[in-house]
């Protein structure tokens, strides 16, 4: 059962096809894992499911629902969310309102509710704050939970991210380049956090990195893009035996 | 016909000059990516450094012409290394040096009407005030010099911009400062070149419009329709502040002409609204993305 | 300096923080520059005039009128600007302030340019203060609920907000809604103290000086508006003499203020009971007794 299908999906800028009819599905339940060399296309990819972008063409559902185009707003509402390549936290903000204004949609209380602080509004808020302390802890960052984002060490900042994306309850979690320079004892750690939090919030996870330890170590299904285009698909088996996506990608011995 | 003719000259007229204005906000946001709202207050300046040279100092109109022209040009460089370097060293977002530039602003226009005085002043004058006749439509003497001196100051910057070692420092700044910078280009020194050009046809047009009309502080307000012209034209692009404003210069006589006068500030707000709504990159504007 | 007089420079300064508190918002906490604020304060101002006068209307429906009619006007210049990338919507605002400015210079039932006298005087110290106290508790308990979190997540990444889920042009929109209300009233309150309403109170100055005391109480503090409203409000008031350097100075600290402190007189954060009591702990254990990282603003 494929949580999120993409169909024919292709994105062009101007000549450029960054992204050219790809097929893919991401099953639900398991961590599935997005890889090719720089440039293939596999951020773009991100935001056309996340609608960052708009796409050329194709189509793209989430629980057989068509979420093409939609504002990113409404995907993430649905229940997909993701973190950046490029870290987009709260910067300035401290880790814990990072968290806590990301726990927005876990109250439905109206403007003018908030206005006249009414007991509906005073008890959500309440619940906003204790989900938002429960996932510091469960992440590990309750300790620091007072700190500026951006004075977080490197690898605290990407676990605050996720934390953040976690906050909307999403049944699916797009990670971009999560172990993006982190040494192997941080990129273990991350291995293990992604491992655990997947029953945890019963998530499906679709991760895009360039570690091939993390992900032939964590991904049951791996797609392969190069030059936008699905080179190969299949278990962490089948991609390192495949002769175009070694010689692509992986590597050709000497 | 002749009316339309009238009008037409009369606004190709004013045009040159808001060109002349425009080209120095189009210089600045090519660069630095802000609108230089100072630069009304220069332009004020100039007028009020022309009726000095040429009434106190008693300098011949040449004379005078350069020698406001290259004060402002002074003036513009000192209000870029107090009022936008700081900002620019710290890498203040692009609001900051709005903000600062209004600081500027305000300064400018409100120095002088607490030191020379609000009131009025006129230039001599210069030029005959009659008019040249021209079949069926008349000249101004006065409309025909801005013409053709804004005419022959834009071809020289024209020429400048294109054929000059600085000129395309300043064409590779305006498309990445970094990266001009990585290539050896001096780019503190291109933004001093470009404010001090701007500074100086922003004296130029200042003493054109205090001939042509009076000089008093608020011309710095008047100026805000150049601004408007650039942005039509499209922000960044110097053929475009040229062609946006000898357009708006043309739809706000023909305004004033066929319509009535009150409405020709409102048409060419309205303008600006417009051209925002439907195209803020104006009509020939920078266009820039965002990567995700 | 009598009672009467200090009480003058207050009025005059709790009308302008009517209009700083919603501008606040919108830039302060949403992070978006206005420069036609007046604007709104005009629209305010012109339709609350006409329900005491030619409607007999009693004072605050005719200010809730005036606020009601400048937010729809917000809307409807939101929905054609809110879009456009910021120092486009800056320009835009700057435009629309302007426009409506003019448009009201050539209406002559609202007496145009030459101005409108004759309006009540129903302004006076209490429902100044009051309106003030009520419109601070409001803008407060928006900021501390999601809405207000929402917002001050707009003004710090727009696309993680996109993708944390907030409907980034509807907070937007309310942003702007409630900021242009609350200078409705403004505007409302100064035409029933000036008795007189002329379009040019209404200008590009006033947008931009509204928009500094913002910045001087600094970005995100409602206290910081408060204060920021009282200084630069007042003092230029008892520096009556020297009226004609007033704005020179303006000018020239806004530059100042602009190069060295940017982060304006609050930087952000505010003064309430518990930040005092942080400020004090903080101030009392300076050799490190507190837990390594206690750190963090409080606009939250």
């Amino acid at each position: 059962m494929n949580i999120l299908e993409m169909k024919n999906l292709t994105k062009c800028f101007g000549g450029l096809t960054a992204v050219g009819n790809v097929d893919f599905g991401v099953p639900k339940g398991i961590i599935s894992g997005l890889i090719g060399p720089n440039g293939a296309g596999k951020t773009t990819i991100f935001n056309l499911i996340t609608g960052v972008y708009k796409v050329t063409d194709g189509k793209i559902l989430f629980k057989d629902n068509d979420i093409t185009n939609k504002e990113p707003y409404l995907i993430s509402g649905q229940g997909i969310t993701r973190t950046f390549q490029n870290i987009r936290l709260f910067k300035k903000l401290t880790v814990y309102e990072n968290v806590l204004i990301a726990c927005h949609s876990n109250g439905n209380y109206n403007l003018l509710e908030s206005v006249l602080r009414l007991p509906r509004c005073r008890k959500q808020e309440k619940q906003l704050k204790q989900k938002a302390d429960d996932l510091l802890e469960i992440m590990g960052l309750k300790d620091r939970k007072d700190l500026i984002a951006n004075n977080l060490p490197y690898g605290l900042q990407r676990r605050l991210e996720i934390a953040r994306a976690l906050a909307l309850n999403p049944e699916l979690l797009l990670l971009d380049e999560p172990a993006a320079g982190m040494n192997p004892d941080e990129t273990a750690q991350l291995m293990t956090l992604i491992s655990d939090i997947r029953p945890k919030f019963d998530l499906s996870v679709l991760i895009i990195d360039h570690h091939m330890d993390l992900v032939m170590g964590i991904c049951e299904k791996i797609m392969v893009l190069n030059f936008g285009c699905k080179l190969a698909e299949g278990t962490p088996q089948d991609i390192q035996n495949n002769p175009k996506v070694i010689e692509a990608y992986l590597g050709v011995e000497g | 016909m002749s009316r339309f003719l009238q009008q037409l000259i009369n606004g190709l007229s004013i045009g040159s000059v808001y060109a002349l204005m425009a080209v120095g906000y189009s210089l600045v946001y090519s660069i630095m990516n802000f609108s230089n709202f100072a630069h009304g207050g220069v332009i004020m300046l100039g007028a009020y450094f022309g009726y000095y040279y040429l009434t106190k100092l008693g300098l011949p109109f040449f004379v005078a012409f350069m020698a406001s022209a290259l004060t402002t040009g002074i003036l513009a460089v000192v209000i870029e290394r107090g009022a936008y370097k700081p900002l620019r060293e710290r890498k203040a977002p692009f609001l900051y040096f709005i903000i600062s530039a209004m600081g500027a602003s305000i300064f400018l226009e409100n120095i002088v009407i607490a030191t020379i005085g609000p009131t009025f002043k006129s230039y001599p004058e210069i030029l005959s005030r009659t008019p040249i006749q021209l079949g069926s439509v008349t000249l101004g003497r006065i409309d025909l010099t801005m013409f053709i001196i804004s005419a022959i100051c834009l071809a020289l910057l024209v020429f400048f911009i294109d054929f000059t070692k600085m000129g395309k420092a300043i064409q590779a700044t305006s498309y990445s400062v970094k990266a001009s910078a990585l290539m050896g280009i001096n780019t503190d020194l291109v933004i001093i070149v470009v404010f001090a050009l701007g500074g100086f046809f922003a004296g130029i047009a200042g003493v054109l419009f205090g001939m042509k009309y009076t000089v008093y502080p608020q011309i710095g307000i008047i100026t805000n329709k150049s601004f408007i012209a650039a942005v039509f034209g499209g922000l960044g692009s110097l053929p475009g502040a040229v062609v946006g404003s000898i357009l708006l210069g043309i739809i706000e006589t023909m305004t004033s002409g066929y319509l009535s006068s009150n409405y020709r500030d409102l048409i060419a707000f309205a303008l600006l609204i417009a051209v925002l709504v439907i195209r803020p990159s104006g009509l020939m504007g920078k266009v820039t993305e965002d990567k995700a | 300096m009598d009672l009467y007089y200090i009480q003058g420079i207050l009025m005059l300064a709790g009308i302008n923080l009517m209009s700083v508190l919603g501008l606040s918002l919108l830039t302060g906490f949403t992070g978006m520059f206005s420069f036609g604020h007046a604007g709104f304060m005009a629209i305010g101002g012109y339709t609350s005039a006409m329900m005491t006068v030619n409607y007999g209307w009693p004072f605050i429906p005719a200010l809730l009128m005036g606020a009601l009619t400048a937010a729809l006007m917000s809307a409807l210049i939101g929905k054609l600007t809110l879009n456009l990338k910021g120092d486009y919507f800056c320009i835009a605002t700057l435009g629309f302030g302007e426009a409506i400015r003019l448009v009201l210079d050539n209406v002559q039932y609202f007496g145009g340019a030459r101005g409108w006298p004759g309006i009540p005087n129903y302004t006076n110290f209490t429902n100044v203060l009051i309106i003030n106290i009520i419109a601070i508790i409001i803008l407060a308990n928006i900021i501390r609920s999601r809405h207000g979190r929402n917002m001050i997540a707009v003004r710090e990444e727009e696309l993680a907000s996109q993708i944390v889920g907030i409907n980034v042009f509807k907070y937007k929109l309310i942003s702007l809604m409630i900021s242009a209300a609350y200078a409705g009233v403004a505007g409302g309150l100064m035409a029933h103290y000036m008795t007189f309403l002329q379009p040019k109170m209404f200008s590009l100055v006033k947008s931009t000086e509204l928009t500094i005391i913002v910045i001087f109480g600094g970005l995100g503090s409602i206290s910081g508006s408060v204060l920021g409203a009282l200084v630069l409000t007042s003092l230029p008031e008892i520096l009556r003499s020297f009226s004609n350097w007033r704005l020179v100075i303006y000018g020239l600290s806004v530059i100042i203020i602009m190069i060295s402190r940017p982060e304006g007189l609050m930087g952000g954060y505010e003064l309430t009971p518990s930040s005092m009591k942080k400020l004090f702990t903080r101030m009392r254990s300076k050799k490190g007794d507190l837990p390594k990282g206690m750190e963090g603003g409080n606009t939250l």
